[in-house]
């Protein structure tokens, strides 16, 4: 740990090299299960954001104060904590993402991502080093999270965003908007995304 | 072996010494009565539905094999021909034809090639553009023309339930099978084929005929359509015993929807089922079972294309639990679960 | 980075500590949103009043009356709305088990002869692309300004005056069935939920 970290590789590994979707296929239960439309993907990405920056922070704060054997623990009541503030929050002033992503805000406690990261990188690192890291990240998965909805929203319901692209009685692909179409367009979109990565690095 | 021939690659292949090619062209002549039985009741309809499949599906793969994957072009093994038609089997026979393409595409493309092409695709490709498109498009796929009506023109005809429809229609409004028995086609008819339905599986009689070709000419063995039909035979007499008011009986669910297409020659496909007849005995049993569940206890009426899916999924894990015995290795009497 | 030696004393502490601050920080924003959150809960229903029911300047969730019915589990819910104290109508909450995934629960605005004013879905589990398409405005403008006294809401298929939804009958059926429900329960006691101003 004494060799100089490079700051941005800090930031950047989390968005392309190490995305936490496409690449390490962390946090599948949000990815698939929210992803329904753009938005969707949206919200949960910045609540999943807000989470994993805040939980590196306060690990990253604290990780000397901690015995080694209650850490795991400490970083969970730490991630809980702060996945409850969320789920208050959105409910009082996002009621009606509140809805949508229901069960999932909650969950964001188990995601694999910010245990991961707290774990692996911020109890292991510096306060600056762990936010980047938490940044990069989670702009990652925000990413990963809006393309794959954006993805399904289009071919499912036939819009981007809420806006509608084609006629009301329109046939879309409903499939894309049920449970099977999350892992078939995940798979196809990390396909595509690693097969750009490898080729531009 | 010419170099557009298959490659043979897993062990499925070789429980016939002949090729693979040879193999999947004897299956087409099997489907020949079917489809010949489905243009006499569905008319121009059949047809267009039927060739539309077929050339998509190997549009496609030849598609992917020359631009996306850069490999052997391998259309003339026939598998995309059967892939084409049984998708086209398993539709009603007058979708709207863009939707036929897709159903391809995603037969091709997502259930055979992303997996690798021929011998890799764990999954009947056929029956996932089916699926595919049966939850996408529930509308017209649930709408099915009359039989022998319109049969020259090919557009939204009059509908007509299936007969299995119209029994989970009715029994969810507490009707009473007596109730229902005069909406309901006789067993004759079901057998010939005059029921509304999907384009293929209309009618038994053509479809034994072409089982028992592939039976006669061993490219299927009889332990999956057997135990299959068998199961689902055994587990509907048990509830038709139970109370015949609210179950209907076992051969109208044999002779009705897609059991005997499925069984003959979906869930014989080489690929996709066990290497050994003790796994293709409970692989077609999970198939019985699965099936009935669906269609006595589930939201759709047809269970027959869920089932087999699902324990394609099976396969891996019965072919790993039924290894055939090591020529020469003692006879051990262990119980395998 | 040394780890801390780990032993029952400071472990104990710690989490102690952790949980202490993890609890005071939730029991503060607990509080700061409790407002809010019971704010929101309350506008999402008015709102839904606001689309079913004529224009009424009552609160109609304060004054909401729990009907027993016989054939129901629950007692049915009843928004009574008036306007300058006379009563222009009310939402009923009317239920069908009957869909093709169970329950369907809709918000039924009647004017006091019992038309019925408009319509929402609040709550439905019916396959998307089929069944969801009772919430479309196509679907359910069939039921708008139809008096049920004279109107048959079933569906065609069942000798009713309904347009069922093409491969979701069953659905059309539950939402037939449970606006039929809320009707009968308004019409009954009409008398008693005009009265019920607080």
């Amino acid at each position: 740990m004494a060799a100089i970290i490079n700051q941005k590789e800090n930031f950047f590994k989390g968005i392309v090299k190490e995305n936490p979707v496409f690449v390490m296929l962390l946090g599948m239960c949000p990815t698939l299960g929210v992803t329904s439309s753009g938005f969707n993907g949206l919200g949960m990405g910045v609540a999943t954001l807000f989470v994993l920056l805040m939980s590196n922070i306060v690990v990253s704060l604290i990780k000397n104060q901690i015995p080694s054997k209650v850490r795991i623990p400490a970083f969970i009541i730490v991630i809980a904590s702060f996945v409850t503030i969320v789920e208050m929050v959105l409910e009082a002033f996002m009621p009606f993402l509140y809805e949508q992503l229901g069960i999932f805000i909650p969950l964001i406690v188990v995601n694999c991502l910010i245990l991961g990261r707290a774990e692996a990188f911020a109890s292991k690192n510096t306060l600056f080093s762990s936010v980047l890291d938490a940044l990069g990240m989670g702009i990652g998965f925000i990413i990963a999270l809006t393309l794959l909805g954006a993805v399904r929203e289009l071919l499912g319901s036939g819009s981007i965003f809420d806006i509608k692209l084609v006629a009301e009685n329109a046939n879309t692909f409903i499939l894309f908007i049920l449970p099977p179409g999350a892992f078939i367009a995940l798979a196809y979109l990390a396909v595509l995304f690693n097969k750009i990565s490898i080729k531009t690095s | 072996m010419s170099t557009s021939s298959i490659i043979v690659s897993a062990s499925p292949h070789i429980h016939a010494d002949r090729t693979s090619k040879k193999i999947m062209y004897d299956v087409v002549i099997a489907l020949i009565p079917a489809f010949l039985i489905s243009i006499y009741i569905f008319g121009f309809g059949a047809l267009i539905v039927t060739s539309v499949a077929i050339i998509s599906c190997l549009l496609f793969e030849y598609l992917i094999q020359k631009y996306l994957l850069k490999t052997t072009i391998s259309i003339g093994d026939g598998s995309a021909l059967i892939t084409g038609i049984l998708l086209a089997f398993n539709l009603p026979s007058n979708l709207p034809l863009w939707m036929v393409i897709v159903g391809s595409l995603v037969a091709i493309g997502i259930a055979k090639m992303s997996f690798g092409g021929l011998g890799f695709n764990i999954f009947n490709p056929a029956l996932v553009g089916r699926v595919f498109l049966l939850i996408s498009f529930p509308v017209q796929m649930t709408s099915w023309p009359t039989v022998l009506e319109n049969n020259t023109v090919f557009a939204d005809a009059v509908t007509g339930a299936t007969p299995l429809g119209i029994i989970k229609d009715g029994l969810m409004m507490g009707e009473t099978m007596t109730d229902l028995s005069s909406k309901l086609p006789s067993q004759m008819e079901m057998f010939l084929g005059m029921t509304g339905g999907s384009l293929g599986e209309m009618s038994a009689l053509a479809l034994i005929l072409g089982g028992l070709y592939l039976l006669i000419r061993k490219v299927i063995s009889w332990h999956i359509p057997v135990t299959m039909l068998g199961t689902m035979a055994a587990m509907t007499g048990i509830f038709w015993l139970i109370n015949p008011e609210q179950y209907v009986n076992p051969l109208f669910h044999i002779l009705t929807g897609g059991a005997i297409l499925g069984a003959f020659f979906m869930a014989t496909d080489l690929v996709t089922s066990p290497m050994t007849k003790k796994g293709m005995v409970v692989f077609a049993v999970g198939i019985g079972v699965i099936t009935v569940v669906i269609r006595l206890f589930g939201a759709y009426p047809e269970g027959v294309s869920f089932a087999i899916l699902i324990m394609n999924a099976f396969v891996p894990l019965i072919n790993s639990n039924f290894k055939p015995r090591r020529f020469g290795a003692p006879i051990k009497s262990k119980i395998i679960k | 980075m040394k780890k801390k030696e780990s032993t029952l004393i400071n472990m104990v502490a710690a989490m102690l500590l952790i949980t202490l601050i993890a609890g005071f920080s939730l029991g503060f924003v607990n509080e700061l949103t409790l407002e809010p959150i019971a704010k929101s809960k309350l506008d999402q229903k008015v709102n839904a009043l606001k689309l079913v029911l004529p224009v009424f300047d009552n609160n109609p969730v304060a004054a909401m009356i729990l009907l027993k019915v016989e054939n129901v589990k629950d007692s049915v819910e009843v928004y009574p709305a008036f306007l300058n104290d006379a009563f222009v109508g009310a939402a009923v909450i009317g239920t069908s088990e009957k869909g093709f995934s169970g329950l369907i629960k809709l918000m039924i605005g009647f004017k006091p002869d019992g038309t019925i004013q408009n319509i929402a879905v609040l709550e439905q589990k019916e396959t998307p692309g089929l069944g969801t398409k009772i919430k479309d405005a196509a679907f359910i403008n069939q039921y708008r300004d139809k008096n049920l006294a004279i109107f048959n809401a079933k569906v065609k298929k069942d000798g009713g005056e309904i347009d069922g939804l093409t491969g979701a009958t069953i659905t059309t059926r539950a939402f037939s069935e449970a606006t039929q429900m809320a009707y009968d329960e308004f019409i009954k006691d009409t008398a008693f939920i005009s009265k019920s101003k607080n």
